[in-house]
This record gives structure tokens, C-alpha cells and sequence, in this order.
């Protein structure tokens, strides 16, 4: 369970795709994680039955990972289009405070797009707009956002976390912050570590996978000083691990065998005595 | 024994225009000038570009050529239509004879498919498209041998192509096709997205590189993101490395593979900043050293 001013881990049952979540939720518990993060989803999954199966098992509900398709894009030029990609939003933040989640990711356009509909500057706008509009809601809901950055691959809009966190300033909110996801970052940024340190404060979510999206400890990642970085900006939010295969599209389906049980258990343990090293390190005065 | 020469050096058209064609061979001056030794001339489109002019452009500058190839979906030797197969064989017999012509010792680029297809095939239709590939290559690498030309294949990441992602598919690919002038580009871009190891992966493929592109993580300057550059050169020396190392990024104007190349935003401060940097960064790391040992 988690202590003051440690991590809280997370796994995305993204990757869980096809199971009863009844098997999720008991996988996730039974390997020591603080919570879940949850498909948005709201007309498929009854937040009801999720808020009683994670109660009754000892976890919460870390996040809302939202599914941003083309018919959910809050930067589309259509008004309307933007209307209903917003009330989505707004039906995930009443989806989140059903099962007393504090976050919702949020990304301002569709996964997989990667052309402009409109004008940069017109689009970015929008971006502000949409995320204001239904941020403002979430507040009064008691709901955060988590403001996430995708490679290049699955979006155009937010790459790095530079952009999000200056997309993020121009909204006014303050329920949130932004969000780094370690694979997304290898592709992205120069620094993993300094990324998140330039983001302190504002920090609102973190995903972790290793540099092929499995399993952190797989491949070619140091997690040292990334988490290291973490700690030093005083994070004390969740760690969710969003695995995912080796896809283009990697969210349509399948079942990948590794990704349950071997990935669920071997994520946290790579990452808690990470975590581990880099606390008593830190503790015991240096790194050397 | 792992090799001890210097490893050359050399710019990918693709940082200087694009499509390259010969309105643009005075840029091999600046080629020149930035301090590399060799070209890599990228045919997005074979006729605005004439072998003799750039063989004649590139030796007024003492540069040597590489020729690298740009696969678009009309130039696709693995599909099912046999038609559209003739097209990518003849497009790639094209680079062939155009290499030979420059005095370019291979052409490369990942040329089984078109860049940026990437579906959900089910195994079956995979491994068939995979045959398909294999076959085709097969036919080019023999009129490739007559011209005393290599093809390295390029692994790309998962987001480009759905059929050689990793160094392992590679050497797999390479086995199929079944020639012994067929073996590998391996790109850092790509590897850092897919290899568990840079290092290990270039390890394993041993003998099949046969040429190697360098990018940063984020396909900025060489040296300006967080791959171990120095571990990567270690391991091509330890290889026995013979080829050379080319500096690619993509203009904003690429065309032919625009979708796969998918670049928002600058990476660099400039083309220029970028070709300019790399060889300072990249050449102390290049120069040979003594035979009798001393690295660590």
C-alpha cells in the first residue's frame, strides 16, 4: 500500500483488452499495485460494478485512459464535432467521479491523426477552448486532467512535454497538470529525466513502458535516473504502466499473452526497486 | 578482430532537398564543407536524376556516392498483384543500374514494402506477403551480382511497417532471400524503438550490415538526445565493420514517404546546424586507433 511521498502504481488494463475486468482487477491486486487505470469507455464498462470490484479488493481507480477516435477530437473545425468530443470528456470525468478516480488523460485530437484540419494557431485554440471548457466541469466534479503527449506516429498535436505543459498554462485550469509517457519520450525528447523535471508542479500522471512499450527491465531504458528525477520533483502521484505490443495501431485487439500476468508482475518489481535504490540512495546522502 | 581503420562518413540527400534531383548537385559542395567524404543520394524520383551528372558532381568534390532508395506504395515488390510487383522490381532494378553507374557499392532503404504500410495482417497473410517480398529481392539481388552491387535492407519501426521491424526479422528476411550480396541497414532511429539492446542487436547481425544510418533519438543531431552513441560505434568496431555511417534526417518537403516520416516540429535549428554538427560530434568517435588495443 502506498506510504506518504512514494509512488502509487498503476497498471492500464488497456492491454487487458477482452477479459472480464473482475479478472483484471483481482490480477492487479493480487501482484501489489495501489490501483488500476481504467478504458474510457463509459457505454461499455458499468463504473458501478468497477467501483465495487477495486473497494472489495483493496485498490482504487488510478486514471481514465481515454480512447481520443476521430469522432472525439477536440480540435476538430466542426463546432459540433467539438461539442460531442467534448461532452465525451464530460461523460469520462462523471465516469471517473463514479469511481472516485482522480484522473482523466486527455490528448486534443484523435489517436493516429497526424494532419491538420485547419489552421495550427486556429487549431490550438480550440485545443485551449475544449480542454477549458470541460475541465471547468471536472473541477466541480472534484476530477483532474492529465494533459499527455504521444509520438509523432499517433499524433501531429503534443510531442513533447515542453508543448504540453505551455498548452496546459493557456487553459487557466488548475485541477491537473501534465502527462509523460516513457515510450512516447524515447521517440520525443532528449531527456526522459529532465523532461519530467521541467515539468515539476505540473505533473499530473506518469505512464511508464520500457523503449519497445513491454515491460520496464526488457529493454534499453535506465529507469535510474528517470525515477530518480521523479523522486527529486517530489512526485508522489501514480506510476501506471501502459504496455502495450508492437503495433502501429496497437489498440485493436488481440490477446498478447505476455502482457497479463508476466509484464503485471515483472513491471512493478523492476520499478519498486528502482524506486528502492534510488530513496535509500538519496537517503544515505549522494549516489555514489 | 575488430577493426581499427577510420569509419567514413557521409550526408544523406534527404537533408539537403527533396526529391533530390540534379538542379540540386551544386549542394555537394556543401557536403564537401561540412567535412564529410560521402554522399547518399536518395532516387525519390528517378527521372530528375541522371547517373553521369551526379557521378561527375560528386568527383569534383572527391566525394564517393551511396544510393539509397524511396519506397512509396507504387513501388511495392511485395504485392499481391503481379503487375504492381514488376513495378517495384523494375524501380529497384533502376537503383541497381544507377548505383553501378555511380560507382555506389550498394543500394539500400526498406525496400520489401511500401514505407508506412502497417495493417493487421493475420499471420498466413504475413508470412505470404513475406514470401512475396523475399521472392522478388531474390530476383533483383541476382542482377544486383552482375553489377557488383549489394542491397542492404532496412528494419523499420513498428509505425513505418508492419514486416521487418527488428534486426532478428532481418536476419531472418536476409536468410529467405537467400544471396549472399542481401544484408542489412540498421538505423538508430528505428533500433532505438525496437531492439532491446542497440549494442546486441548490431552483435547478432555480425556479418549481415552492411551499412548503417545514424539519427538521434528524435531524428535531431547525432549526439543532441540520449542514444549511447559511443557503445553503438563500439559495437560496429567489434563487428569488423567495413562500411560507412550516413547522417539521414527528412526536410519538411519529403514526399514520397511523408506519412512515415511524420516530423512536426524543427529538430534541429537548421538542415545546415544539423549536417554541420553531426561530423563534429560523430568523427572523433569514427577515427581509427591502434591495433594493439587500449580501449576500455
Amino acid at each position: 500500500m502506498a506510504t506518504e511521498g512514494k509512488f502509487r502504481y498503476s497498471y492500464n488494463s488497456l492491454v487487458y483488452a477482452g477479459e472480464d475486468t473482475a479478472a483484471s482487477v483481482d490480477r492487479v491486486a493480487r501482484f501489489g499495485y495501489d490501483a488500476i487505470e481504467i478504458v474510457g469507455e463509459p457505454e461499455q464498462i458499468d463504473a458501478k460494478r468497477i467501483a465495487k470490484l477495486t473497494r472489495d479488493a483493496g485498490i482504487g481507480v488510478s486514471s481514465i485512459c481515454s480512447i481520443y477516435t476521430p469522432e472525439r477530437d477536440l480540435i476538430h473545425p466542426d463546432p459540433d464535432a467539438r461539442k460531442a468530443a467534448i461532452q465525451y470528456v464530460k461523460d469520462l470525468v462523471d465516469f471517473a467521479a463514479t469511481m472516485d478516480c482522480p484522473t482523466v488523460v486527455v490528448h486534443p485530437t484523435a489517436n493516429m491523426k497526424i494532419k491538420a484540419l485547419a489552421d495550427p494557431g486556429q487549431e490550438w485554440q480550440w485545443a485551449v477552448e475544449s480542454i477549458r471548457t470541460a475541465g471547468e466541469y471536472a473541477a466541480r466534479r472534484g476530477v483532474s486532467f492529465s494533459l499527455e503527449c504521444w509520438n509523432r506516429f499517433e499524433s501531429y498535436f503534443l510531442n513533447r512535454l515542453e508543448q504540453a505543459r505551455r498548452l496546459w498554462g493557456e487553459t487557466g485550469l488548475t485541477n491537473g497538470g501534465v502527462q509523460g509517457d516513457a515510450f512516447h519520450m524515447n521517440i520525443e525528447e532528449t531527456s526522459i529525466a529532465d523532461a519530467y523535471r521541467e515539468s515539476a508542479g505540473v505533473l499530473q500522471h506518469v505512464h511508464f513502458a520500457d523503449s519497445d512499450r513491454t515491460a520496464p527491465g526488457g529493454a534499453h531504458i535506465d529507469f535510474v535516473p528517470i525515477v530518480d528525477a521523479l523522486v527529486e520533483i517530489g512526485y508522489d502521484k501514480y506510476i501506471s504502466f501502459e504496455l502495450l505490443p508492437a503495433l502501429a495501431d496497437p489498440f485493436s485487439g488481440g490477446r498478447h499473452e505476455e502482457f497479463f500476468d508476466r509484464y503485471t508482475e515483472r513491471a512493478i518489481r523492476v520499478i519498486r526497486a528502482v524506486e528502492d535504490l534510488v530513496r535509500t540512495r538519496r537517503a544515505l546522502g549522494g549516489k555514489g | 578482430m575488430a577493426t581499427t581503420g577510420p569509419i567514413p562518413l557521409g550526408l544523406s540527400t534527404f537533408v539537403l532537398a527533396s526529391p533530390f534531383s540534379d538542379a540540386d548537385l551544386g549542394l555537394f559542395g556543401k557536403v564537401k564543407n561540412f567535412g564529410y567524404e560521402q554522399v547518399e543520394v536518395c532516387i525519390e524520383d528517378p527521372s530528375r536524376l541522371t547517373a553521369p551528372a551526379v557521378a561527375k558532381a560528386a568527383a569534383e568534390e572527391g566525394l564517393s556516392v551511396l544510393v539509397c532508395g524511396a519506397f512509396g506504395p507504387n513501388r511495392d515488390v511485395s504485392n499481391e498483384d503481379e503487375e504492381r510487383r514488376r513495378r517495384g522490381i523494375g524501380y529497384l532494378r533502376r537503383c541497381v543500374e544507377f548505383a553501378a553507374a555511380v560507382g555506389s557499392p550498394l543500394v539500400s532503404g526498406p525496400m520489401y514494402a511500401p514505407t508506412g504500410q502497417a495493417r493487421l495482417l493475420d499471420p498466413p497473410a504475413r508470412a505470404a506477403q513475406w514470401g512475396r517480398a523475399a521472392e522478388s529481392l531474390a530476383q533483383v539481388a541476382e542482377d544486383a551480382r552482375a553489377e557488383n552491387v549489394r542491397l542492404a535492407i532496412e528494419p523499420l519501426n513498428r509505425f513505418e511497417t508492419d514486416l521487418v521491424n527488428t534486426v532478428e526479422q532481418g536476419v531472418r528476411f536476409c536468410a529467405d532471400v537467400g544471396a549472399d550480396n542481401v544484408g542489412l541497414l540498421l538505423d538508430t532511429f528505428h533500433m532505438n524503438i525496437e531492439e532491446k539492446s542497440l549494442p546486441a542487436a548490431i552483435t547478432a547481425a555480425g556479418p549481415r550490415v552492411f551499412h548503417f544510418q545514424a539519427s538521434e533519438n528524435d531524428r535531431g543531431t547525432p549526439g543532441s538526445g540520449h542514444l549511447a552513441w559511443e557503445q553503438v560505434i563500439s559495437a560496429l568496431r567489434e563487428i569488423d565493420y567495413l562500411g560507412s555511417i550516413v547522417v539521414e534526417s527528412f526536410l519538411p518537403t519529403v514526399k514520397e514517404i511523408a506519412r512515415a516520416v511524420s516530423l512536426w516540429r524543427p529538430v534541429a535549428e537548421s538542415m545546415d546546424a544539423l549536417a554541420g554538427d553531426s561530423v563534429r560530434f560523430l568523427r572523433p568517435l569514427l577515427r581509427g586507433r591502434p591495433a594493439s588495443g587500449g580501449q576500455s
